[in-house]
């Protein structure tokens, strides 16, 4: 065997059987320890955790060495690897097909688990958290599974062959490839923890508050990451995909979608936990349903019954996929229904008018947004199943159900920051709204002075003034009693993600509405105009290597700086890939991209322009998204977790003794 | 003294003041006509509403594929006649190259389950909503008078700023 190949793949494989072992060995340790009640069993977990973690960095390792040395005898190699790629795009390959994208998954779950593990080993002997171990051991062992069954990256492949295409042409031509794919899966893998938390605390029938406070910063975690990773996709696919748009409501966004708006309707529906020990069912839901959406995301893009442009490659792994989600599904379902006695929550809801009421307000909105996406993702495959007939539900049936729901939402953001919790009346609401509603109204005054026209975008601008002068209320109020402290804390935190939700709102809908695009055909030394700027072709260059061939043009918009929209023929898969080239600024985007065919001896050049508008508001709307998670991760001066939730809400005493 | 000014500042004329102006603006801003479409632009929103036959998922809009690039220039070719408007450019394209090309569903038959089932969801859920704030309020034994509301608002107007904003 090791005559045949590189070490990469006999290694690779046996890191992957220790790993298995060991997520087996952890969860029988933790199941045994919990039974006998003996620390020193349970302890072991940790030992087994750090063993497959450090197998999934072996295998991981061994993986990027096979890839380096270009070793052709694995069936991976073979596929994705490629004598001329350069050696980032080279790196990144790994994870630019199935199989490695799994062992990717894997080797971030691992790690997690080992990081959970070590977190909370003082605590190992607490049946809660044994449990929730015990849950990742499971989840890991089922993608160690997954690794050494159907998706084997160390596959051995057929002999004799000493180059490959290189990944997809895609995934070779952006620096992003290696951010936004790891980043993105940490958030995805990262929901596991929670729900590992959730099935703990169902199984021990502790459903009370105290896993609470951990789970939920565990869920901002991977919620940040998830969204910063969105994000970056949104502007992979923007800087890249040469359409000009950030999201095409493709099957494998949805699937990356889904699970980010269960987590959101999480993170807001848990304070009304954490405050009055209520919802304690539904949170526990939408952790089960976050994580296992994650499974079934993965399942219906990997398996090949749905495709999209992200399914790099197929394999059998849906069986076993398909499987694992039944599991979680029928596991937590009897769980839940188990514990429901205890999951009674003793408190009411007063009023529709509160906080309280305000977050399930956004939980129903929520679950109907999820349910519109999960709907329209596998409504062909139902169609096909009742009616053996082909049908394709694309981007204007999301858009038309995701709009109005996404100005509901940013109503609610108007509206909920100022709300009290247990009962607002409208003359403390016409206090706290007139600020931030004039602020609404002036966005609006903005946007007809500048032209604005149609009825959605302009309300998408109101709700977005009135809403981020609500958000300012809040900051204003907190920074005013606590200076730079009133930028952290869960409240003020979330204040600032709010901002940066309203500009990805707002910058969504100028983009949507009021893009203008022309195509120009340029001759050398003539100027074109579109849309009050000229553009003119200067020049042509062509470049060439082994992996592809580039023809760009330059086009000097407004007389000034040069732009080099191109096209590249990768020469293994015979793939023509268009880069555009972009002049961005506060206001507008100008984004240029170059039409085939390109003949560089005829001094003519056929180029598409897209003129649109904000589009830097929503990468910096992105930014104050991450930065305002991070801020809202720290502790703000809140009450102090030792306190009972269920403790009466405020009494004029405990606030003159805390401020 | 001040904030019985700013009170009487956030009154209902002024609030009524703001309905007024934003009913006005987004009547001029809506009511308006958002200029001439480029030739290109009423291509891209016809394409957009198009599927690529052989790719996924993908509009003509968004592919490069060389069946997507066929209805791209086709519905350039109607577009730049001027002969059809987008509707009959989109039913000339969806009649030439089949049902399959067809990007949104239909809202007859079994595909306007797609179009029905959210709205149902949406009705079910809120409503569900409801009858959980009708049984709360029953649980809770007594729905407060009049008079105990008005007490609250009393007091609530004292001390606007009274609530979990405050850090503790």
């Amino acid at each position: 065997m090791l005559s045949a190949g590189g070490v990469g793949g006999p290694i690779g494989r046996a890191f992957l059987l220790v790993g298995l072992v060991g997520a087996l060995f952890g969860f029988v340790s933790c199941v045994m320890g919990m039974r006998q009640k003996d620390e020193k069993v349970l302890r072991l977990s940790l030992r087994f955790a750090t063993l497959s973690a450090v197998s999934a960095l072996g295998a991981f390792v061994a993986m990027e060495y096979a890839m380096i040395t270009r070793d052709f005898s694995l069936d991976y190699i073979q596929k994705v690897g490629s004598r001329s790629t350069p050696a980032l795009y080279n790196f990144t390959a790994v994870w630019s097909a199935l199989e490695g994208s799994i062992l990717m998954w894997l080797l971030a779950l691992a790690l997690m688990t080992t990081w959970v593990a070590w977190r909370y080993r003082t605590k190992i002997t607490d049946p809660l958290v044994a449990c929730a171990l015990a849950t990742m051991f499971v989840t890991a062992f089922f993608f160690f599974l997954l690794t050494v069954g159907p998706a084997n990256p160390f596959a051995q492949g057929a002999a004799g062959v000493t180059d490959g295409p290189g990944p997809n042409p895609l995934l070779q031509n952006h620096i992003l490839v290696l951010f936004h794919p790891p980043i993105l899966y940490i958030g995805y893998v990262g929901f596991t923890i929670p729900f590992a938390f959730a099935i703990g605390a169902l199984v021990t029938g502790r459903v009370g508050e105290g896993w609470l406070l951990e789970t939920r910063r565990w869920a901002l975690f991977s919620w940040g990451f998830l969204t910063f990773g969105i994000v970056l996709g949104g502007w992979w696919s923007y800087e890249v995909l040469g359409w000009s748009g950030v999201w095409a409501w493709d099957p494998v966004e949805n699937a990356s979608l889904l699970p980010w708006i269960t987590g959101t309707a999480y993170i807001h529906s848990v304070l009304v936990q954490e405050r009055r020990g209520m919802l304690r069912v539904w949170n526990l839901s939408l952790l089960v349903a976050t994580f296992s959406l994650t499974i079934l995301g993965t399942f219906l893009t990997r398996s090949g019954i749905l495709n999209s442009v992200h399914a790099f490659s197929e394999s059998d792994i849906g069986p076993y996929l398909l499987a694992f989600f039944a599991i979680i599904v029928v596991v937590s379902l009897i769980l839940i229904g188990w514990r429901g006695d205890r999951l009674r929550a003793p408190g009411i809801i007063d009023s529709p008018l509160s906080r309280e009421g305000a977050f399930l307000a956004n939980n129903v909105l929520f679950s109907v947004f999820a349910f519109v996406v999960l709907l329209g993702t596998v409504f062909p495959l139902i169609v096909e199943a009742v009616q053996n007939r082909q049908i394709v539900v694309g981007e204007p049936f999301f858009d038309s159900l995701a709009t109005p729901i996404g100005i509901v939402m940013l109503f609610l953001m108007c509206i909920a920051p100022v709300l009290p919790w247990r009962k607002a009346s409208a003359e403390l609401l016409s206090q706290r709204l007139f600020w931030p509603a004039w602020c609404g109204v002036a966005a609006l005054a903005v946007a007809v002075i500048l032209g604005a026209t149609g009825v959605e975008p302009l309300l998408t601008f109101t709700l977005g003034g009135f809403a981020t002068g609500a958000a300012l209320r809040q900051l204003v109020l907190a920074t005013r009693r606590q200076k730079w402290r009133g930028l952290v804390g869960r409240a003020n935190g979330g204040m600032i993600v709010h901002i940066g939700v309203i500009m990805i709102s707002v910058a969504l809908a100028a983009s949507n509405s009021y893009t203008r695009s022309q195509e120009l055909t340029l001759t050398k030394g003539v100027p074109a105009s579109f849309g009050g700027h000229t553009f003119e072709l200067t020049g042509f260059v062509e470049e060439s290597d082994a992996r592809r061939t580039s023809i760009k043009v330059d086009v000097s918009v407004d007389g000034g700086k040069s732009y080099r929209p191109a096209i590249h023929k990768f020469t293994s898969m015979g793939q023509n890939v268009g880069t555009p080239s972009v002049k961005s600024s506060w206001s507008k985007d100008i984004y240029l991209t170059l039409e085939p065919p390109v003949k560089p001896t005829s001094d003519e050049a056929k180029i598409k322009v897209f003129i649109k508008p904000m589009m830097t508001w929503m990468w910096a709307g992105g930014i104050l998204m991450a930065i305002g998670t991070v801020l809202s991760a720290f502790p703000g001066r809140r009450r102090r977790p030792t306190d009972p939730v269920s403790a009466p809400v405020l009494t004029p005493s405990s606030t003159e003794a805390a401020s | 003294m001040e904030r019985s000014r700013s009170s009487r500042l956030k009154s209902w004329p002024m609030w009524m003041l703001m309905g007024v102006v934003t009913v006005c603006l987004l009547a001029i801003g809506a009511g308006r006509d958002g200029g001439p479409l480029t030739q290109q632009e009423r291509i891209d929103s016809i394409t957009k509403r198009l599927a690529c036959p052989t790719c996924d998922g993908e509009s003509v809009f968004v592919s490069q594929a060389s069946a997507a690039v066929n209805i791209k220039n086709e519905v350039a070719r109607q577009v730049a006649t001027g002969q059809r408007d987008d509707e009959e450019i989109v039913a000339f394209i969806e009649e030439r190259f089949g049902g399959r090309v067809l990007l949104v569903p239909r809202a007859t038959g079994f595909d306007s389950l797609v179009w029905v089932l959210p709205v149902t969801v949406l009705v079910c859920s809120v409503a569900g909503l409801a009858a959980t704030f009708r049984r709360w309020r029953r649980e809770q034994g007594l729905v407060p008078s009049d008079d105990d509301r008005a007490l609250v608002a009393r007091l609530l107007a004292e001390d606007p700023e009274d609530n979990d904003e405050v850090p503790r």
